[in-house]
């Protein structure tokens, strides 16, 4: 790839932790690139270190070695308006409504008030949510929370947008169902996203490339281009090509096919 | 179903009132032990209306808030202080939870001993009644604030200053709510206990002399009037505490 074009340039990082048992590689020189306006997943066992290293994107977490930028800057604390998170269980704020949800980050970024509400009001009917903005999180499902958490990561209309298992929480209909709406926005947006992972089928289903980490310490083990054509259904997920890369995948991190199993049923729905 | 909820308060206090006025009149009980409800309605209603009473009444008030307005803003800072601070406040939390369990009031001599009789001592009383449990609940509150909002915050961009403004305030208010009710129940506590003792001013003084010259209409015409005003108080705090947790209190 051009060097030019990268909107992610990840250069021999390395993080370590102190721990009681002695210090820790959670990340041991990681290097990638994500090309501008890719979808690109990273997946792994747990403890891999992939939500670190997506912490460390998002300049919520400072690295022991190497370089990040994004856009061509290094990144040193978080980049409001340039790159958005979207975080693990949604985490709206309890007390606001969905519609105050996705403004919040927006008066934060000092933007204008019309600019505020037309933004949210055309995030939030993009996540077809557009008769739920004065309900609170209790109030929503599932689902619904993580959509507006979505809603709220695209209002800021950042280039760069992480998402830390924004579909842990939800189950597999559910989990398929907002990876499909996701590839949908991410389409309509063009915007970059790099999505961390658990589930290999989300994974190849919604990216261009699949990296592969491991744990102790945590390192790519490959990056893999998915060259399914797009644009993607869920009758893909079934398809034999689907099936070969995905066990490609399952015997690089070896983990226990029983567990993914499930994910590959589930969208036959 | 919130309507019969009060309907059935409204009753039991009603039986309550009506079973007071009763004994009395029917004679189980001494009326000058306990005069009926009545008699003492009668007596505040007159009560009020003295200079004698309402300056005393303005005494402890000011007593009262006084010691609020010192001692809920050092407990909150403390509390915030070492709430932040999970190492300081490994080590503070079980001392701390061990002293609570001591009554306060049993230091009312050394207080004399170190404060006099006059309003300092009895504002210093007041202020230690309300410091560890409103320190307490504000380490609580500290506590409940969820990590993953903070860092989403940080996130956005937030300062320091916004993150503790829009998100922590509003993640701890309930529980705070809840902290300075307390805080003001026990600071009357402490006011009035420290106003029946070696004291020459203040409704705590008055109903100490009351008692001691068998004047039990007033004396409970006193009881009445400030447990009025504490029911009162603490009713409106908890409707305050519950309209705050409708959506901070369910998770997210």
């Amino acid at each position: 790839m051009t060097a030019a074009a990268a909107a992610i340039e990840v250069r021999s990082l390395s993080k370590d932790y102190a721990s009681s048992a002695g210090p820790v590689q959670a990340l041991q020189k990681i290097d990638f690139d994500v090309p501008q306006g890719a979808f690109v997943s990273i997946v792994g066992p747990s403890g891999c270190g992939k939500s670190t290293l997506l912490q460390i994107l998002a300049g919520l977490l400072s690295s022991s070695s190497g370089q990040v930028s994004v856009g061509g800057t290094a990144v040193t604390g978080p980049a409001p308006g340039k790159i958005s998170v979207v975080f693990q269980d949604a985490t709206l704020m309890p007390w606001k409504t969905a519609m105050d949800n996705v403004l919040f980050p927006l008066e934060i970024q000092r933007i204008p008030e019309r600019e505020r509400i037309r933004r949210a009001e055309h995030y939030l009917r993009l996540v077809g949510l557009e008769n739920e903005v004065q309900r609170f999180p209790h109030q929503l499902s599932g689902g619904m929370k993580q959509r507006v958490s979505i809603a709220r990561g695209l209002a800021q209309e950042p280039q760069i947008v992480l998402m830390d298992e924004p579909f842990g929480a939800l189950d597999e209909q559910n989990r398929i169902k907002m990876g499909h709406e996701l590839l949908r926005i991410w389409e309509a947006t063009g915007k970059t996203i790099l999505l961390v992972t658990h589930s290999l089928t989300e994974a190849i289903f919604l990216s261009d490339t699949v990296i592969v980490m491991a744990p102790n310490p945590g390192r790519i083990l490959e990056q893999l281009v998915i060259d399914l054509p797009r644009p993607r259904m869920y009758d893909v997920i079934g398809s034999p090509a689907f099936g070969n890369i995905r066990n490609r995948l399952w015997r690089m991190i070896e983990i226990e096919p029983a567990e993914d199993e499930a994910m590959s049923t589930a969208p036959a729905l | 179903m919130r309507f019969r909820v009060h309907a059935v308060q409204a009753i039991f206090l009603a039986c309550f009132l009506a079973v007071w006025e009763f004994a009395t009149r029917i004679g189980n009980v001494d009326p000058n032990v306990l005069p009926a409800f009545s008699t003492v309605l009668r007596t505040l209603a007159e009560l009020v209306r003295t200079d004698a009473f309402l300056s005393n009444a303005a005494v402890t008030t000011t007593r009262v808030l006084l010691a609020f307005i010192i001692g809920a803003p050092l407990a909150i800072l403390a509390g915030f202080y070492v709430g932040e601070r999970a190492a300081l406040n490994a080590r503070l939390a079980q001392p701390l939870n061990v002293l609570v369990a001591v009554p306060q009031s049993m230091l009312l001599p050394m207080f004399i001993l170190i404060f006099g009789v006059g309003n300092v001592q009895k504002v210093v009383f007041g202020v230690t009644h309300i410091f560890f449990v409103l320190m307490l609940t504000t380490i609580a509150a500290v506590q409940s604030v969820p990590v993953n909002l903070v860092v989403a915050g940080r996130s956005f961009g937030a300062t320091s200053t916004e993150i503790y403004r829009r998100i922590y305030l509003i993640a701890m208010l309930p529980l705070l709510v809840s902290g300075l009710r307390l805080a003001i129940i026990f600071d009357v506590i402490g006011i009035l206990l420290a106003e029946m003792y070696a004291s020459q001013s203040g409704i705590g003084f008055l109903m100490m002399r009351w008692g001691d010259d068998y004047r039990m209409k007033e004396m409970m015409a006193a009881v009445l009037l400030i447990s009025a005003a504490t029911i009162g108080f603490n009713e409106m705090m908890r409707l305050w505490e519950t309209r705050l947790s409708a959506h901070a209190g369910s998770s997210t």
